[in-house]
C-alpha cells in the first residue's frame, strides 16, 4: 500500500484555481483558432529551429497532415480546456495538454542562438511560458484535482467501485 | 439547485451497496462549472466587441447602394490614359448611357474607347471637334474632360454653357483665369462641376476625416505635416508612326508635334509639370484636413535631371506651406521628384497625441495611425471600429544589438491600421459621387469652388519658384467674386 501524503485542503484549492487558469488559456486558444478566418499552424511550424525542425516542417509542407495538425491542434485545445476547467477527466486532459505543450516548446524552443521572427510578448531563455504552464500541467495531473473538486468526483462516485475516498 | 438533485437521486442506484454521493461530492464536483458560464459569456462580450468593430468598419462603403437609377447619358472628352481609367471605373457604375467619344488621335485613343464601350453595348459616335459633338448630341447630360490640363477651362465651360453636367480632372486649368472662369460658368449655368480630385470621395480620406480628425481628433494639435510623391524616371510615351494624327490636327489643337501631344506634361503653357500633375492631388488633402487655405508657400524646384530640349518643367520640386489652422499655426512640406520612385507616394499629418500615415494606394502606406504614448488610450475608438487593435510588430529591429538609446528619445508610438479598404478602381467614388449628384442623391463633393481652392495654392508653387521668394496668399485669393 502506498502512503498517500495529501496536500492541505488549501493547496487542493490552489491548484484547482490554478487548473481552471490554465484550462481558460486552453480553451480560448482553441476557440480563437476555430473562429478566426483562416488559422493555420503553418507559419508556427515553418519557423521551427532545434533537433526536430525537420518534423515539423515536413507537417506543415504535407498538405494533409498540415491540415491534420490543424484540425487536432483547434479542437484538442478547445476540449482539453473545457475538461480542465470542469475537472472531467483531469488526468487524460492534464496528459493531452502536456502532450501539445511539449510540441509547441520543441516547434519553437528558447534555446541559445535561436532567433524568431513570430511575435513574442516576454523574453526567454530556454525556460518559456509553454514550459512554465507545462509545469503546471505536471502538478494538475500528479493530484488529479478534478477529484477534488470537479466533475471527476461525481464520476468517480458514480462509476468507480473502491470505495477509496471513504477509506481515506 | 436541481442539477444537485437529480445527481442525488441517480446516485443509489448506480452506486449500490456502494459508498454513495453525498452533499459535499455534488457541491465540490460541480464547484468549477461555474468558471465555464464566465468563459462563455467573457467569449460572448469579446465576439460582440469585434463584431461591432467590424461592422463599423464596413459601413461607410454601404452608402450608395441604391435600387432603381435614371439612366444619365455621357459623353468622354478625351480618350487618353486619364479618360480611359476613368471609362473603366464608369463600366462599374450602373445607369450610364455613354453617347459619344472625342478625341483628336482617332487612329488610336478614340477608336480605342469606341470599340471598347461599343463591345459593351453602348452605341457610341465618335468625334474630333468637341464643339460638333455638343451640336450632334443634344440628349448627353453629363461629359466627363480628361483632355490636357491647357483645354479644360475652354472645354468645361463650353460644355456647362451647353447644359452638360461636367467632370472635369485636375488640375481644373493651368491657369488660374480659366480656372475662375470655369466657377463662374457653374454658377451662371447651375450645372454641377465636379474636379477631379478623387481623394475626396476615398471612403478612406473621408473616414479619416470625418472620425480620426473631426469626431475623435485623434491626432491632437496638428502642427507638421510631411508628403512626396516621388516617381521614376518616365519614358518617353512615344506613338507608332502608322497612327501618327496629321500636323494640321495637331497644330488646331495647340500641339507643336506628336511627340509634344504624347508627353505634353514636360511643357510650360500645356500642363503644369510635376507639382501640378501629382502634387495637386496631395495638397489639396492638406487643406481639407487641416480645414484651411495656406496663408503662405516657400518653394524650390529645377530641371535637375531631364533634357530641357524635351523638359520645360521642373522634374524636382520642394515646397513648403504656412497654414493658419482653426486650432493654430501649422507648416507642411512637400516633395516631387520624377527621377526616383523611391517609397512613392504617401501623406502625413502629425499631432501632438498622433500621427496619420496616409495615402490612395491600396498596397502601399494605405492607413496607419500612430498613437503617441502620452495620448489618452483609444480603446474606445477601437471598439467602435474607427481604427484597428495596435499592430503587433513583426519582427525586432535588428540594429538595436550595440545601440544605446538616449533617454531623451520618444518611445515607438503604437501602430494601429485604418480599416477601410477600397475595393473598386480609385476613382470610382468620385464619380459615383458625381453621378449621384446629377441624379439629385448627392451634392459634389470636390465642386468647383473647392478645386478653385486648389488650384490657387498649386499654381502659386511654381510662382514662387520662379520668383526664388517666399510668397503670400491673401484670404480672398481662393475665393471667385461676381456671382452671376
Amino acid at each position: 500500500m502506498m502512503t498517500e501524503t495529501r496536500a492541505s485542503h488549501w493547496a487542493m484549492i490552489g491548484i484547482t484555481l490554478m487548473r481552471v487558469l490554465v484550462g481558460w488559456h486552453f480553451m480560448y486558444e482553441g476557440l480563437a483558432k476555430l473562429t478566426a478566418d483562416s488559422w493555420s499552424a503553418a507559419g508556427f511550424m515553418k519557423q521551427s529551429r532545434g533537433p526536430f525542425a525537420g518534423f515539423f516542417r515536413w507537417l506543415a509542407s504535407d498538405p494533409t497532415m498540415l491540415a491534420y495538425s490543424d484540425t487536432i491542434t483547434m479542437w484538442g485545445l478547445t476540449i482539453v480546456g473545457a475538461c480542465l476547467i470542469l475537472g472531467l477527466f483531469t488526468r487524460l486532459a492534464s496528459l493531452g495538454g502536456i502532450g501539445f505543450l511539449l510540441l509547441f516548446y520543441l516547434c519553437n524552443p528558447p534555446f541559445i542562438g535561436y532567433f524568431y521572427t513570430i511575435p513574442s510578448e516576454g523574453s526567454y531563455l530556454i525556460v518559456n511560458k509553454n514550459l512554465v504552464e507545462l509545469g503546471a500541467l505536471i502538478v494538475i495531473f500528479a493530484t488529479g484535482s478534478g477529484k477534488f473538486a470537479g466533475l471527476d468526483r461525481i464520476v468517480h462516485g458514480l462509476w468507480v467501485r473502491k470505495p477509496r475516498l471513504a477509506a481515506a | 439547485m436541481a442539477g444537485e438533485d437529480g445527481k442525488d437521486k441517480a446516485a443509489p442506484a448506480a452506486a449500490e451497496g456502494q459508498r454513495k454521493l453525498d452533499r459535499r461530492d455534488v457541491l465540490m464536483g460541480l464547484s468549477t462549472v461555474p468558471a465555464l458560464g464566465l468563459f462563455g459569456y467573457a467569449w460572448r462580450k469579446q465576439n460582440q466587441v469585434k463584431q461591432a468593430a467590424a461592422q463599423a468598419a464596413v459601413a461607410p462603403r454601404e452608402a450608395a447602394a441604391a435600387g432603381d437609377v435614371k439612366e444619365v447619358n455621357v459623353a468622354l472628352l478625351g480618350a487618353g490614359a486619364q479618360g480611359q481609367v476613368l471609362t473603366e471605373a464608369m463600366q462599374r457604375i450602373p445607369g450610364l448611357r455613354f453617347r459619344a467619344v472625342c478625341d483628336i488621335w482617332t487612329e488610336y485613343n478614340q477608336r480605342r474607347v469606341v470599340n471598347t464601350l461599343k463591345r459593351y453595348g453602348h452605341e457610341v459616335n465618335g468625334y474630333v471637334d468637341y464643339r460638333e459633338m455638343l451640336d450632334k448630341e443634344p440628349a448627353i447630360e453629363a461629359v466627363i474632360i480628361a483632355t490636357p490640363d491647357f483645354w479644360h477651362a475652354e472645354h468645361a465651360i463650353a460644355c456647362l454653357k451647353a447644359g452638360k453636367h461636367v467632370y472635369c480632372e485636375k488640375e481644373m486649368s493651368n491657369t488660374l483665369e480659366g480656372a475662375r472662369n470655369m466657377v463662374l460658368a457653374a454658377r451662371e449655368t447651375g450645372k454641377l462641376l465636379q474636379i477631379g480630385h478623387q481623394r475626396r470621395s476615398n471612403p478612406r480620406y473621408i473616414h479619416c476625416h470625418d472620425k480620426l480628425l473631426r469626431e475623435a481628433n485623434l491626432l491632437g494639435r496638428i502642427v507638421t505635416v510631411n508628403g512626396q510623391w516621388n516617381r521614376a524616371v518616365a519614358a518617353d510615351l512615344g506613338a507608332p508612326e502608322r497612327y501618327a494624327i496629321p500636323q494640321a490636327t495637331l497644330t488646331q489643337f495647340g500641339f507643336k508635334d506628336m511627340h509634344q501631344f504624347r508627353n505634353w506634361r514636360w511643357y510650360k503653357g500645356l500642363g503644369g509639370g510635376p507639382i501640378v500633375d501629382l502634387g495637386s492631388h496631395q495638397l489639396d488633402i492638406y487643406s481639407w484636413f487641416l480645414g484651411s487655405n495656406p496663408t503662405h508657400v516657400t518653394a524650390s524646384g529645377g530641371l535637375l535631371y531631364h533634357d530641357p530640349a524635351t523638359h520645360e518643367w521642373y522634374d524636382t520640386v520642394m515646397v513648403i506651406f504656412d497654414y493658419m489652422t482653426p486650432a493654430g499655426p501649422a507648416k507642411a512640406y512637400y516633395q516631387t521628384q520624377t527621377t526616383n520612385g523611391s517609397q512613392g507616394y504617401f501623406e502625413t499629418f502629425m499631432g501632438d497625441q498622433g500621427t496619420l500615415l496616409i495615402s490612395e494606394s491600396e498596397l502601399n502606406n494605405p492607413g496607419s495611425i500612430y498613437r503617441d504614448p502620452n495620448a489618452p488610450a483609444w480603446d474606445a475608438w477601437i471598439q467602435k471600429g474607427y481604427i484597428s487593435a495596435p499592430v503587433v510588430p513583426e519582427e525586432k529591429e535588428e540594429g538595436a544589438s550595440g545601440a544605446i538609446a538616449d533617454v531623451r528619445e520618444s518611445a515607438a508610438p503604437d501602430r494601429h491600421k485604418v480599416p477601410i479598404t477600397l475595393t473598386d478602381p480609385y476613382h470610382q467614388p468620385h464619380l459615383q459621387n458625381f453621378f449621384d449628384a446629377v441624379r439629385g442623391k448627392a451634392t459634389l463633393n470636390c465642386p468647383a469652388e473647392v478645386g478653385y481652392e486648389s488650384a490657387v495654392a498649386v499654381l502659386k508653387v511654381n510662382e514662387a519658384i520662379e520668383a526664388n521668394a517666399r510668397l503670400a496668399f491673401r484670404p480672398e485669393d481662393f475665393r471667385v467674386g461676381g456671382t452671376a
